[in-house]
């Protein structure tokens, strides 16, 4: 009996074993397709932009793009990371100090963020880890979506190692230090306000719009954008069809960054044995992602349609649509989604009018699209989310609700973390002479200066490339 | 029509999550009435969409 008894033990303890190796396995396999999806976002934006690009500075609008992915990920390795890790509890702990959860502060971020030293081996092949890396590459993507974002609003006119500078800027400190602060269960947004941002409506999309809108008022317009009167021209791009569906690829790698923001059960680093959650350890399953994301892409394209009439407004739309319930994504019920993703995208183009009334030259309308109706996502879950407890069962008593006041702080906290940043470094750019291309060379077409190849080179030919 | 409950303690117990609705109106009539919102706008979208497009066709 007593052998039976032990027996039993043993394979219990080995099917148990089994099972873990499998969970193992599949959060792996999880956090590890996110990233090829969110390298959809980038084919997305690539064509977006190329799209959205003037036939004489297609290929010029591509390097750049291309160029803030591969610098974004690049430096999110070298010391984005340690952003992320090191300041959630910081100025409010101005020593950054590890918070409750004992998972940030300088000493803990020191220890597995930096590549060299003996944290190291976090960063990098380990047989002992499989969580840091595939982790390291969603953010990594995060990143690089953040610094994508902002490119499209620059097009046409803006240097290629001034811009490449600034992405850099945004998608290590600006979306490291946000996403520290609001999404990251020590962050002081979220312990001391209650700031809920599921699926980063203001750590990515509010940030990445007003970066860009302190970019572009040190950049200023493309030639031939304003009349001496003030009056906006529209300077179309050179192929709407590769822009809308560069919008539609960026959706579905939407569906990868989501999914990414969702914490897998059953592991180390799990905050439950059973139950996924978000990022705040607060409860949701991929069905709310399957409920929400296509009703907030349908809600977004539906209220454009009725504004605009025009796909290029109806595929913003849909980015409007699902940012304006990022944010909530966790928690809204279906018909709030539709309700609130098309009075987004009914306002979206009211507000880029706006902004292009004021002089700024934003060529995709990231800053309304990103920016604005990042906030307006914010601000609207503080209003019908009120009450929504800031982190799972396992926080400290004194953690704040999400409240509308506290969406508010967030929000503002968001705007000032993008445009700041993108105003200064931008600043700062302009004054070494790296920001603005030189109005000659804009009229003359910048791929013709200095791209050594042809985007058509048998038709579609213009006299700028040609010349 | 905020969320409804004070904190996740009271839905986790050892079996894990309750089993229900988790969104911000559960268990009340907020669904209901954000449905017939929705229904509203997108019917209201859909005849001022129409209006505008007779006024090519004339």
């Amino acid at each position: 009996m007593e052998d039976q008894i032990l027996a039993l033990t043993a394979e219990v303890a080995a099917i148990k074993s089994a099972a873990q190796v499998t969970n193992t396995m599949f959060a792996e396999m999880y956090y590890y397709v996110t990233i090829p999806l969110m390298v959809l976002i980038h084919a997305g934006f690539l064509l977006y932009e190329m799209g959205a690009t003037r036939l004489q500075n297609v290929l010029s609008s591509g390097v750049k793009n291309l160029l803030a992915f591969a610098f974004t990920i690049a430096a999110w390795y070298l010391f984005g990371w340690w952003f992320y890790w090191a300041l959630p509890t910081w100025p409010l702990d101005f020593s950054a100090g590890a918070g409750y959860m004992e998972i940030s502060g300088l000493e803990y971020a020191n220890a597995i963020a930096w590549a060299w030293g003996d944290s190291a081996q976090y960063m990098g092949p380990n047989m002992g880890d499989n969580a840091s890396g595939v982790f390291w590459g969603a953010f990594a993507l995060f990143a690089a979506t953040t610094a994508s974002i902002a490119s499209g609003a620059l097009i046409e006119r803006i240097q290629t190692v001034g811009f490449v500078i600034c992405a850099v800027v945004l998608g290590t400190a600006a979306w490291g230090i946000a996403a520290a602060w609001g999404w990251h269960a020590d962050g002081w947004l979220v312990t001391k306000f209650g700031y809920h941002d599921f699926g980063a409506a203001g750590l990515v999309h509010a940030v990445a719009g007003f970066f860009a809108l302190g970019v572009l008022i040190n950049l200023g317009p493309r030639v031939g954008k304003f009349n001496a009167d003030g009056s906006a021209n529209h300077l179309a791009g050179h192929n709407m069809p590769l822009t809308v569906t560069g919008l539609m690829l960026i959706i579905v790698g939407f569906f990868g960054f989501l999914m990414a923001c969702i914490i897998l059960p059953g592991e180390g680093w799990s905050w439950y044995a059973d139950k996924g959650t978000t990022i705040y350890g607060t409860p949701m399953t991929l069905s709310a992602l399957a409920f929400n994301v296509p009703l907030a892409a349908a809600g977004g394209i539906i209220g454009a349609w009725v504004m605009t009439r025009d796909p290029f407004w109806m595929m913003s739309g849909c980015l409007a649509g699902i940012i304006s319930v990022a944010s909530g994504l966790d928690v809204y019920f279906g018909s709030t989604v539709i309700a609130v993703s098309m009075l987004a995208g009914i306002i979206l183009k009211p507000c880029a009018d706006w902004l292009e009334g004021l002089g700024i030259d934003d060529a995709v309308g990231c800053v309304t699209v990103h920016g604005t109706i990042g906030l307006f996502g914010l601000v609207m879950l503080g209003i019908l989310g009120s009450g929504l407890p800031g982190l799972g069962a396992f926080a400290p008593e004194d953690t704040v609700a999400l409240s509308l006041f506290g969406q508010i702080v967030g929000a503002v906290v968001m705007f000032l973390l993008g445009f700041v940043p993108g105003y200064v470094v931008s600043w700062l750019v302009d004054k070494a002479g790296m920001l603005r291309i030189p109005d000659a060379v804009q009229e003359r077409g910048l791929d013709a200066v200095k791209v050594p190849a042809q985007a058509y080179p048998q038709g579609m030919a213009s006299p700028e490339s040609e010349s | 029509m905020g969320y409804f409950a004070e904190s996740f303690t009271e839905l986790y117990n050892a079996d894990g999550w309750m089993d229900m609705g988790m969104y911000i109106g559960a268990g009340s009539s907020g669904a209901g009435w954000w449905t017939v919102i929705a229904a509203v706008m997108l019917v209201g979208v859909l005849v001022k969409g129409n209006s505008d497009e007779q006024d090519h066709y004339k």
